[in-house]
């Protein structure tokens, strides 16, 4: 018995955007069979390597070896044609167009009229779906079924166009339980049936379910390679995160200084029981005045979900949140940010500043009502506003007027810092507001967001920095695939029993300790 | 000297747009004046003024509403339908008096403006779909209630078309007072930077917690109400209310004076000064070549030709 | 997220159309326009407008039923269908609707209706509606002159005859059809230019206000009007040419540039009445008096009759819409086995000064 066939090479690929070295002599292999975990955090390259096996980008350097032979793919139909699938999260079919005609897109079978044999193509496309265990009328639009069907036909259609591998982009982020099951039967028999499958996810479950081997990458390099069952789930998230298990780690490398806040005074934020579908599953946390509450969690375990829930942004099936013990008006913005909510965006470009307003505008732009008369914004109460702003804030930008789309990323956030102080806030919500912002004005901001628990305010803090988000919180709330795994308070924030939450494996055992998490 | 020269132009170039993209429209108002007053024959006499002002007068006020719009990263192509419905409602009430039947007008553009900005901020539809389904009706019930031109003999009516203080007609006036309001609006009130905010980065608007729906309903409102406006002043210019052709292709004109005048369609921006310019700059256009007789075709190149350079000039400007 | 929206749009379409549909009724229940009290009577003076063969035309070919292939019968116990091109929103398709009505009730004919609404796909079909109803015999005003081939087929297979009207198509005459009743806008323009020539004088500077580009109408009517002055008075100079999309608006707009660059303009050609009544509103903002310009328009509806007879305008060339005398003539002449012209140009009328007061009944 041979071993298995390599199917994939990749050699030393390199990707480098403007600024950003993305992707950095990364080495992959398939074989024929194999369910291959790609993991990494946000950044690490993941997205950058499935983009250049695909065709979307073209490597700056290294090699791609598919089937024996060099390759390199100008656009992603080459790569498919040659028998590399992608399955996005979004599915990328026809929507308007019959689940058959999907299925069978660019090679419909033709009655010798060189017409479009619709009765044949039906019937094989009934056939070959129920092989997969969806059974649908195939005449029906592809957008009648449910997502996780479309998932199936999208599968499908790979294995048919003779696909040898198949890369999955987080198959199931919106897929049911059931459906779930159904997929993984789907992957085992392509697997079985010899095909090469790259699975990304940031469910430690679903890794340990359906693959064999993984890849884990981490700010572009590639930090791990091996058997998944050699890598217990603890030291997966380690090396994730790039963090080594009981190492002690000297305190003081952030701006943070430590406790605030009383314990037992009245919550000012509780959030309770808050469900959004597929994304969160009863997620329940409080506030105390001067407190920052860290929330912790991989990547799509729900941090940021949680905080734009809070915020109003994001429409909740069912939960609620109440402010200083009053119940807030569910999903509605301008009610929370009445209430004392603000929240910092963790897509500050996007989402957060309004790149071709001024300095003055943005820091002006939430308290507006409050700095005008009869609809009529008083420019000087505006001007001293935003004077006080970029003071406190030691904001740099040539003039108030500038446009905030040309100021550097810590800048821009410290804008956004100043837009919501200046509503005084009662709570802040802060998603990474230290991310991609220089190390000057990281600290800037991590001593900010300490001197506002200290006056009273209370912080919720997500960060993907282990080390932030240990020094910079009184308490970490750790998310898991969107519910609350374990909370760490006191003593217990510290880094590796939070890798140990999010990995799953109960921290309090392994302390010796009795509390129980989880659920 | 030819290196040299060649070396330089790039930076002369960059240079050259940059300066179009603010004062381009204003150059190109002041060139065409130049360039009338030595080739056109009694060109720089009152008449001829007053002429041009009061035929561009409608155009302004309905470019200041697509202005606004436009700002919101939207369109309005329902504009050329309300100024109809307005001619057809205004005929239709004439006999209560004028003032009772501009109140009628009020009602119907408040209606249409209501729809278009409740299809685009509640049910999700595209600006450019949702107002092409009212500019569609619009015009069908404009018809519907008049289905022919009628003439008008309200003498308030035709004292609001021809009238005029000290020697300056009405519509001048008019159309004056709502620029300059319009650009107070956007500078100085909530509602103008809310609007503007909207326009550059909805999704960031919203988060900041700004009443994105309600502005968007109002930014609609408006656009239908000034084209009311325009629809009532064509038709007291003409005396008579013509639903069948009167605000054809109002549309394009106002998108035109507004893209030429240096409000970019990505939204976020609004130049009320320039779009006041961008119509003059339509205006005599067409007029000189119609008064120098040249062939209808040409004024539809030369508008083309305007545009694509406004387009060039306004690159880079926008968001991308 | 995009499944949920889409519904809501098509859940959106049916309450617009029915919040339209209300609108409209309860704009209409309580309207009060200017002249509700006098209202109007236009279509009863029809009666006496009855028109007349301009050219009996007697060397044209001439069609019998016999050629045409088709089986003779009574008028009167007849089925006569009217297609009509574009909606009745403006005087002339008004008139001629009517005139087809009027004169089918004279005759006591019994007559189907359909109207296009300005799409030719929905002419072809309403022609196929009136077929299948049982149309023995079709008036058509064609709203285009090709793409009529299906419509003539299943004519052709019921022996149904049909008489065009206002608009040529492209087809055999009397096989394809049997008559084409229309007015000549060449001879429209060269009486225009007539008018013309006698109100300034023959000498000056004129200009003329065109009708919409690519319309056979408006070069039809120019050719007529410039060939007539270059051949009668070559003194008056066409000195400028402009469009004014045969609508009133435009109209008044091109005169006031017009009067503008030109002030010593004697005479404005306008190819229809509503730019004519255009550059009458422009003359009058420009604080000229009556007759300091002369005008002369082409069609004969009633405001710009009105128009001579308050002076501004000096005379109008008439573009007869009413079809319906001689296209039931025609029909009646051809079923009863007679030979009728295979193109039959109706008389216009003018009027001038003279007959504008006495005439204004007539028009339109």
């Amino acid at each position: 018995m041979a071993p298995p066939a390599e199917v994939l090479a990749v050699r030393g690929l390199s990707k480098t955007f403007p600024g950003v070295r993305a992707l950095d002599d990364v080495d992959l292999t398939l074989h024929a069979g194999e369910i291959h975990a790609l993991i990494g955090e946000n950044g690490a390259g993941k997205s950058t390597l499935i983009k250049l096996l695909t065709g979307v980008y073209r490597p700056d350097a290294g090699e791609i070896v598919f089937q024996g032979r060099k390759v390199s793919f100008a656009t992603p139909l080459e790569a498919q044609k040659a028998g590399i699938s992608t399955i996005y999260q979004e599915v990328n079919l026809i929507p308007l167009l019959s689940v058959a005609r999907n299925l069978f897109l660019g090679r419909e079978p033709r009655n010798r009229f060189g017409l479009l044999d619709m009765g044949r193509m039906n019937r094989e496309a009934e056939q070959t779906l129920s092989t997969y265990g969806v059974r649908v009328d195939v005449r029906r639009p592809l957008r009648t079924l449910g997502v996780g069907a479309q998932q199936m036909v999208a599968l499908a259609r790979a294995v048919a166009t003779e696909a040898r591998v198949v890369v999955m982009d987080e198959p199931t982020s919106s897929l049911e339980p059931r459906e779930v099951e159904t997929l993984f039967s789907v992957i085992r028999g392509l697997r079985d049936a010899g095909i090469a499958v790259v699975y990304v996810s940031h469910r430690l479950d679903e890794l340990y379910a359906v693959c064999s081997t993984v890849t884990v990458l981490r700010d572009g390099r590639r930090v791990h390679r091996g058997r998944l069952a050699d890598l217990d789930r603890l030291s997966l998230v380690s090396t994730m995160l790039g963090r080594d298990l009981g190492e002690v780690r000297e305190e003081g490398l952030t701006k943070f200084t430590g406790e605030h806040g009383a314990a037992d005074a009245e919550p000012v934020l509780t959030a309770s029981d808050l469900t959004v579908p597929h994304k969160l599953h009863g997620v329940s946390l409080s506030i105390r005045p001067g407190e920052v509450v860290g929330l912790g969690g991989l990547l799509g375990s729900g941090r940021t979900e949680t905080a734009k829930t809070i915020a109003g942004a994001l429409p909740a099936r069912s939960g609620g949140v109440t402010v200083a013990g009053v119940p807030l008006r569910a999903g509605s913005t301008p009610a929370a940010i009445r209430a004392g909510i603000s929240l910092l965006p963790e897509d500050r470009k996007s989402e957060g500043i309004v790149p071709g307003l001024s300095v003055r505008e943005n820091i002006a732009l939430a308290a507006l009502p409050r700095l005008s008369r009869f609809g009529l914004v008083s420019e000087a109460r505006v001007d001293s506003v935003v004077d006080t702003f970029i003071e406190r804030l030691r904001i740099k930008a040539s003039s108030p007027h500038q446009k905030v789309g040309e100021l550097s990323g810590g800048n821009q956030q410290k804008v956004l810092l100043a837009r919501w102080l200046a509503m005084n806030p009662k709570v802040l919500l802060l998603d990474e507001p230290t991310r991609g912002i220089d190390v000057g004005a990281k600290a800037e901001v991590q001593k900010l967001v300490d001197e506002l628990a200290a006056d009273g305010l209370g912080v919720l803090l997500i960060s993907s920095d282990l080390e932030e988000l240990i020094e910079g919180s009184d308490r970490v709330v750790v998310l898991k695939d969107g519910a609350v795994v374990g909370e760490l308070t006191g003593d217990d924030v510290t880094e590796d029993k939070l890798m140990r939450t999010i990995a799953g494996n109960d921290p309090a055992r392994d302390a010796g300790k009795e509390a129980a998490v989880d659920g | 000297m030819a290196e040299a020269a060649l070396r330089t132009a790039p930076l002369d170039r960059t240079r050259l747009v940059q300066w179009l993209q603010t004062y381009g429209v204003y150059a190109g108002v002041a060139a065409l004046l130049v360039v009338n007053t030595v080739i056109t024959p009694r060109f720089l006499t009152t008449e001829n003024f007053r002429t041009q002002a009061v035929q561009v007068a409608p155009v302004i006020i309905v470019a200041l509403g697509m202005a606004l719009v436009i700002g919101t990263e939207g369109v309005d192509l329902s504009v050329g339908a309300v100024m109809a419905l307005a001619a057809s409602v205004t005929a239709l009430y004439l006999g209560y008096g004028l003032l009772p039947s501009l109140l009628v007008v009020a009602l119907f553009a408040a209606g249409v403006g209501l729809a278009n900005g409740a299809l685009v901020a509640f049910v999700g539809v595209q600006p450019i779909v949702a107002t092409l389904a009212l500019m569609v009706g619009g015009r069908g019930l404009a018809l519907v209630l008049l289905p022919q031109l009628k003439d008008l003999r309200n003498p308030s009516l035709a004292s609001l078309g021809s009238g005029d203080v000290l020697g300056v007609p009405y519509l001048i006036l008019i159309a004056a007072a709502l620029a300059l309001l319009v650009a107070f609006v956007v500078r100085r009130t909530t509602f103008g930077r809310q609007l503007l905010a909207i326009g550059d980065s909805r999704p960031a608007a919203q988060l900041a917690g700004l009443p994105v729906r309600p502005v968007l309903i109002i930014v609609y409102v408006v656009c239908a109400l000034l084209a009311a406006v325009a629809g009532v002043l064509a038709t007291a210019r003409l005396q008579a209310s013509d639903p069948t052709s009167l605000g054809n292709l109002m549309e394009l004109s106002a998108i035109t004076a507004v893209v030429v005048g240096g409000t970019p369609l990505t939204g976020g921006r609004v130049n009320i000064g320039g779009t006041v310019a961008g119509a003059v700059l339509i205006q005599l256009l067409t007029a000189t070549l119609i008064k120098h007789d040249l062939p209808p075709s040409w004024t539809q190149i030369a508008q083309a030709i305007v545009i694509v350079a406004a387009v060039y000039a306004a690159r880079g400007r926008g968001k991308r | 997220m995009q499944r949920t929206t889409h519904r809501r749009r098509l859940l959106a379409r049916p309450v617009v159309v029915s919040l339209a549909a209300a609108v409209a009724l309860t704009a209409t229940s309580c309207a009060k326009s200017e002249d509700d009290t006098s209202s109007d009577t236009k279509s009863s003076a029809a009666a006496d407008a009855a028109q007349k063969v301009a050219s009996p035309a007697p060397g044209g070919k001439a069609c019998t039923v016999d050629a045409y292939g088709g089986a003779k019968l009574d008028l009167e116990n007849a089925t006569v269908g009217f297609s009509q091109s574009e909606k009745e929103a403006n005087p002339f398709r008004i008139a001629e609707t009517q005139s087809i009505k009027d004169e089918a009730k004279k005759r006591g004919v019994k007559l189907l209706t359909a109207n296009a609404q300005s799409q030719f796909s929905k002419q072809i079909s309403d022609v196929q509606d009136l077929l299948a109803k049982g149309a023995d015999l079709l008036v058509i005003a064609p709203l285009n002159s090709d793409g009529w081939d299906p419509v003539l087929q299943a004519a052709a297979a019921k022996k149904v005859p049909i008489v065009t009207i206002d608009r040529k198509i492209n087809a055999t005459a009397c096989k394809d059809y049997v008559s084409f009743i229309a007015s000549d806008f060449v001879e429209q323009g060269r009486r225009a230019a007539d008018q013309m020539i006698e109100a300034t004088g023959g000498k000056g500077e004129v200009a003329i206000l065109l009708g919409s580009a690519g319309n056979n109408v408006t070069t039809e009517r120019t050719k007529g009007f410039k060939d007539r002055i270059a051949e009668k008075a070559p003194d008056l100079k066409v000195v400028f040419e402009q469009t004014g999309d045969f609508a009133r608006e435009k109209g008044q707009q091109v005169t006031e540039q017009l009067i503008q660059s030109k002030p010593g303009i004697k005479g404005i050609y306008a190819e229809n009445d509503e730019m004519g009544l255009g550059a009458v509103a422009a003359l009058k903002g420009a604080g000229k008096k009556a007759g300091d310009v002369e005008i002369v328009t082409v069609d004969g509806t009633r405001n710009a009759v009105q128009g001579i007879v308050d002076g501004w305008i000096s005379g109008v060339v008439e573009s007869n819409p009413r079809f319906g005398p001689l296209a039931f003539q025609t029909l009646d002449t051809f079923t009863k086995g007679e030979s009728v012209a295979q193109d039959i140009v109706i008389e216009d009328g003018a009027y001038t000064s003279g007959n504008a007061k006495s005439g204004i009944g007539k028009a339109y």
